[in-house]
């Protein structure tokens, strides 16, 4: 890895760094962000991370979807939701050094845990709830405003699960993160 | 076997499930699920008391999984086996009660020898005069009334039809596409909305998936209530559409006197589309923009409080009895029946342009709770 990679943010190849993720749904997470990125701009681009009352930028190069994969990704819903998943774990990873490990089902979907890079935990006790939401063609007021609602959500569910709620908006190539506990 | 290593295959199984279900292989899915759900109960059962947040997150996926797998009773029976236990963390136990509420109805469903389409809509109407399992009938009539037209313009709309201004929705698409309401475990007043599936199997368009129904109705509800007006835009690129659910939205939106919040969700779904007082007032914003937008600078704009007592969306009019005074109101514009038709009789705010000392121009109208 060159110096360059390190202010990269890198949604290809997920798995090999994130030990929760198959090759197959890593591949899926990169396909529906680089459609999303794609439908507002090229590659590479910059994105705005807000994180802790701070910003960084990084880089972030993507596949320009040909007709095939444009096909295959046609549900504008579904994209944005996977999509904004693999941008999000790409942020936690270069931003907190923290990587998917588990995964855990819910009704509608599954919630994915992060933990310390290099860690592979026995349980879930010490480990992060990711949160996530993609917004496509709205403003930085609203991915200000998704963060908000995540985190009020996050923390009526939370209970004694810490959390982190991110929101990614793909044509303001803006990313906004919060840590979330129930002692907040 | 540790729980780790079991829920890693749990995992690997509901992950090539869930890409299945991409290429709509429901088969295919449906079996991985169900091993995916036996792995799970068994990684749940390697776990003792201590381990609380794992627990309870690996209780909430094996439910999950079986209620996936379409397995109703067996993800019944551990869900209450799990609520029965005083260690399960609270944050599962809601998940639990919200996965048990999916299981009733789903079962309810497939006890009314009628096929639905997948996804429901929960809703629930808190706070005012509303009180656990009970509200004013006349409260959640109306709601339902509002909910059942929103989605009958949500199968319109994703169905390409263009914008019907008068009369119901035709009687193919009501006997095709039929909501149904389906009571709900109590906690404020609550209830569930599932749509039957039409009989001809071509009914929608090859590229409509059904199943997006109730998905495509709460993404418009939450957009219509948002602050980012580009949101709704994106979704309804169709102006007369838009403002048609913009209208219903606010129909469903509290003002705050009867009662304080509606929640939307999808079924199992924990984070709900809600909508407040101040959701009223976001939509009303997106309303008032394009009414700005045609607004000149020397209209006198009135705002009229009474009973809505006629409308005639043919001859393009409605009466308000203001006080003891009825009024006569002009020009209803893109005024739709299902927007309006639920206000016959009841208390509205009227918005009005004076054009002569008699006359009176139409700008808008709501309810008044």
């Amino acid at each position: 890895m060159t110096e360059a990679d390190n202010e990269k943010l890198r949604i290809k190849s997920l798995h090999e760094r994130h030990i929760g993720l198959t090759p197959s749904l890593s591949g899926t997470f990169f396909e529906a962000a680089s459609v999303c990125l794609s439908r507002h701009h090229n590659s590479p681009v910059e994105i705005e991370i807000a994180r802790n009352g701070g910003t960084t930028r990084r880089v972030v190069d993507f596949q320009r979807p040909d007709d095939r994969v444009l096909n295959a990704w046609a549900n504008d819903i579904d994209t944005t939701e996977t999509g904004a998943y693999g941008v999000c774990l790409a942020v936690v990873e270069v931003e907190e050094q923290l990587v998917a490990v588990r995964r855990a089902e819910t009704l509608t979907g599954a919630d994915w845990y992060v933990a310390p890079v290099g860690t592979e935990p026995d349980d879930l006790e010490s480990c992060f709830r990711l949160e996530v939401s993609g917004v496509d063609a709205g403003s930085r007021a609203t991915v200000e405003t998704r963060l908000r609602q995540k985190v009020a959500q996050t923390r009526r569910g939370a209970s004694n699960l810490p959390a982190i709620a991110s929101v990614v908006g793909f044509k303001e190539k803006a990313v906004a993160m919060q840590k979330v506990s129930n002692d907040q | 076997m540790t729980w780790a290593d079991l829920h890693v295959e749990s995992e690997r199984l509901a992950i090539e499930a869930q890409l299945a279900l991409r290429t709509r292989n429901a088969a295919r899915a449906i079996e991985l699920y169900k091993r995916a759900a036996e792995i799970e109960q068994r990684a749940l059962d390697q776990l003792d008391v201590s381990k609380a947040r794992t627990r309870g997150v690996t209780a909430v996926s094996a439910v999950a999984l079986w209620f996936k797998a379409g397995e109703y009773a067996l993800a019944e029976q551990l869900a209450h086996s799990m609520l029965a236990d005083p260690h399960v963390p609270d944050f599962a136990r809601e998940d639990l009660r919200n996965l048990v509420q999916g299981i009733w109805t789903e079962g309810a469903k497939k006890n009314a020898g009628v096929a639905f389409v997948p996804g429901q809509v929960m809703v629930s109407v808190k706070g005012g005069e509303v009180v656990t399992g009970g509200a004013p009938l006349d409260l959640i009539v109306d709601k339902v009334q509002t909910i059942q037209s929103m989605f009958y313009r949500t199968i319109e709309f994703v169905s390409g039809l263009s914008h019907r201004k008068v009369g119901r929705p035709s009687k193919e698409l009501q006997e095709a596409c039929r909501p149904w309401l389906f009571q709900s475990a109590p906690g404020s007043y609550q209830f569930s909305v599932a749509i039957q599936k039409p009989a001809q199997p071509d009914f929608f368009k090859q590229d409509i998936e059904p199943e997006r129904i109730a998905q495509h109705f709460l993404e418009i509800v939450s957009a219509s209530s948002g602050e980012d007006h580009a949101e709704l835009e994106n979704l309804v690129p169709d102006e007369s559409y838009r403002n048609t659910f913009l209208k219903l939205a606010r129909s469903l939106a509290p003002t705050g006197k009867t009662f304080d919040r509606i929640e939307l969700r999808a079924s199992g779904e924990t984070r709900p589309v809600a909508l407040g007082v101040e959701s009223r007032v976001n939509i009303n914003r997106q309303l008032r923009k394009k009414l700005d937008s045609l607004a000149t600078a020397d209209e006198v704009h009135e705002e009229l409080r009474g009973i809505l007592r006629a409308v005639h969306l043919d001859k393009d009019w409605l009466d308000v009895v203001v006080g003891s005074t009825s009024v006569h109101i002009e020009g209803l514009q893109d005024t739709v029946d299902d927007v309006i038709g639920p206000m016959v009789n009841r208390s509205v705010v009227v918005r009005a342009v004076r054009v002569s000392e008699t006359k009176l121009r139409f700008v808008d109208i709501e309810l008044a709770d």
